[in-house]
């Protein structure tokens, strides 16, 4: 399997965040994982990307065992995360932004073309490249922390809500990005969102969480239909 | 300049660790000292010495980074632990200098000979010498924070620790390479200012002071406004001791800091760090 979450648990102080996780992808797919706030979804990537200890189980990914490992040295495996609420360098340029995302890599030539590549993608940030990042739109910020987690090459791209408090348009527009991105640069996708409908529109496989465990698996176009999913997470 | 690279050292710890660096003056000191023994006493070429003041000081600065506050930093989240650990190294410091050089006065002599007349004003080439000296380090240190890859990685950590680490930095790696280097202009300025004012053991706590004094004109961990910051103090020591007689500049300079905190308490350039 490409990418495993096996039996992870994961404590805040005391409390447990998640437990008893498990999750597995393909190289090359996109899987989502919708629930509600407080569900641990976001706990779940952040264990993933090394910045919440995991307490219990084991993490696989790409052939490597993953779960002890510090954040840089997943970034370096081949890990890229675009977190909740964007966190751009609010006040770095765009261009050292996406800089920033190259950092693991050493290949100047590459990076700058990869920059190029970024501009290319989304064309509103080569307008803005040498303005502060904090003073874009939150449309213009979340392209932004896709395209600086690309720059890292990732084989796969973890996502925290990319749509959150974007208007309908821009939420439109950016699963467009993460569908192109997946096809085009053959990077796997983990979805994490609150926009349950929009989440599994996009992906091949989805995971429902609910208090910290995995409540009901299984294809997306199937938990689309699925009348329980309905009800509870996609308004009737 | 001297004022800008206390500030900009102080402001560079304060930025990356979110530490108070209480011994910033204790490490200026101890620059001081390198250089004295350096050039003063064994006569060494001075660019040697003030290459050893920097070297000495950054390690103190490591040692301090990876033995005391990375440890601190991480058993706790309280500001207090990281303000009481930072006292307690000025504390060690003061005391290990007045063991090791004394309580004795100690100059050097000029590094050039000879005074330039300025605009009509009368300049020893010496005190010229250090001021382009520190403008040069000055510059050099902005641009390598604002053009190379380790300069953003330190920005990146200053704005966002986290996601820095997200983006593949080492965090535990480039805060031990920003504290050090904090420490490093601290020691280069005792190096450079040791040539005209002369140090002692006990003129730590001042210099630590005064350090603090201008990151708050200035605004904490902004680097634009260290710089701002130290050209205000600097400025108003130098109007205040041509035109009021003695101490009572300092007093003066407080009090209006005080005033000025009042209406504008996170500095003129007040925002984390661009």
């Amino acid at each position: 399997m490409y990418f495993a979450v096996r039996h992870v648990s994961v404590y805040y102080d005391k409390v447990r965040a998640v437990s008893d996780i498990s999750l597995v992808m393909d190289a090359g797919d996109v899987i989502a994982i919708i629930g509600a706030n407080g569900a641990g979804k976001t706990t779940t990537l952040r264990a993933v990307t090394g910045l919440a200890p995991v307490a219990s189980g084991e993490i696989w990914f790409d052939g490597h065992r993953i779960d002890r490992l510090r954040p840089d040295r997943i970034v370096g495996l081949g890990i890229s995360m675009v977190p909740e609420g964007r966190h751009v360098f609010p006040f770095m340029s765009v261009g050292d932004n996406l800089l920033m995302g190259a950092f693991a890599r050493r290949d100047r030539r590459a990076i700058e073309q990869d920059v190029e590549r970024v501009f290319a993608r989304f064309p509103r940030l080569k307008e803005r490249r040498r303005q502060q990042a904090g003073t874009l739109s939150g449309g213009e910020q979340q392209m932004l922390a896709i395209g600086r987690a690309l720059m890292a090459r990732p084989k796969l791209l973890l996502m925290d809500e990319p749509s959150l408090g974007l208007a309908p348009h821009l939420v439109r527009e950016i699963a467009r990005a993460i569908l192109a991105v997946n096809r085009e640069e053959k990077v796997a996708v983990v979805l994490v969102e609150q926009n349950s409908r929009m989440a599994l529109k996009v992906s091949t496989r989805a995971y429902v969480l609910e208090t910290g465990q995995v409540a009901l698996e299984g294809r997306s176009a199937d938990l689309l239909n699925n009348e329980q999913v309905r009800r509870l997470y996609l308004g009737g | 300049m001297n004022y800008a690279l206390i500030a900009l050292g102080i402001t560079l710890i304060f930025a990356i660790m979110g530490v108070l660096n209480f011994a910033h003056g204790q490490m200026y000191v101890l620059g001081g000292f390198v250089t004295y023994y350096v050039y003063g006493v064994f006569g060494l070429n001075y660019f040697v010495a003030l290459a050893a003041s920097a070297v000495t000081v950054a390690c103190v600065g490591l040692v301090f980074e990876r033995f005391l506050f990375r440890r601190v930093l991480r058993i706790t989240t309280r500001e207090e632990s990281t303000m009481l650990l930072a006292a307690g190294t000025a504390l060690l410091l003061d005391s290990l200098g007045l063991a090791l050089f004394g309580e004795k006065q100690r100059g050097v002599a000029p590094v050039v000979a000879g005074v330039y007349e300025i605009f009509g004003a009368f300049v020893p080439a010496s005190r010229a010498l250090i001021f382009v000296l520190a403008g040069g380090l000055v510059g050099a240190l902005l641009l390598f924070i604002q053009y190379t890859r380790p300069g953003r990685a330190l920005r990146a950590i200053a704005q966002d620790k986290e996601t820095a680490a997200l983006q593949g930095v080492d965090i535990d790696r480039y805060s031990a390479l920003g504290f050090a280097l904090g420490a490093a202009l601290a020691g280069l300025a005792g190096g450079l200012l040791v040539t005209v004012f002369a140090v002692n053991a006990g003129a730590g706590t001042p210099i630590s002071i005064k350090a603090f004094i201008m990151i708050m004109i200035g605004g904490a961990g902004v680097v634009s406004g260290a710089i701002l910051g130290a050209f205000v103090l600097g400025f108003s020591e130098a109007l205040g001791y041509f035109f009021i007689p003695g101490s009572t500049t300092y007093l003066m300079i407080l009090v209006g800091l005080i005033v000025f905190l009042i209406f504008r308490p996170q500095g003129i350039m007040g925002k984390p760090w661009g």
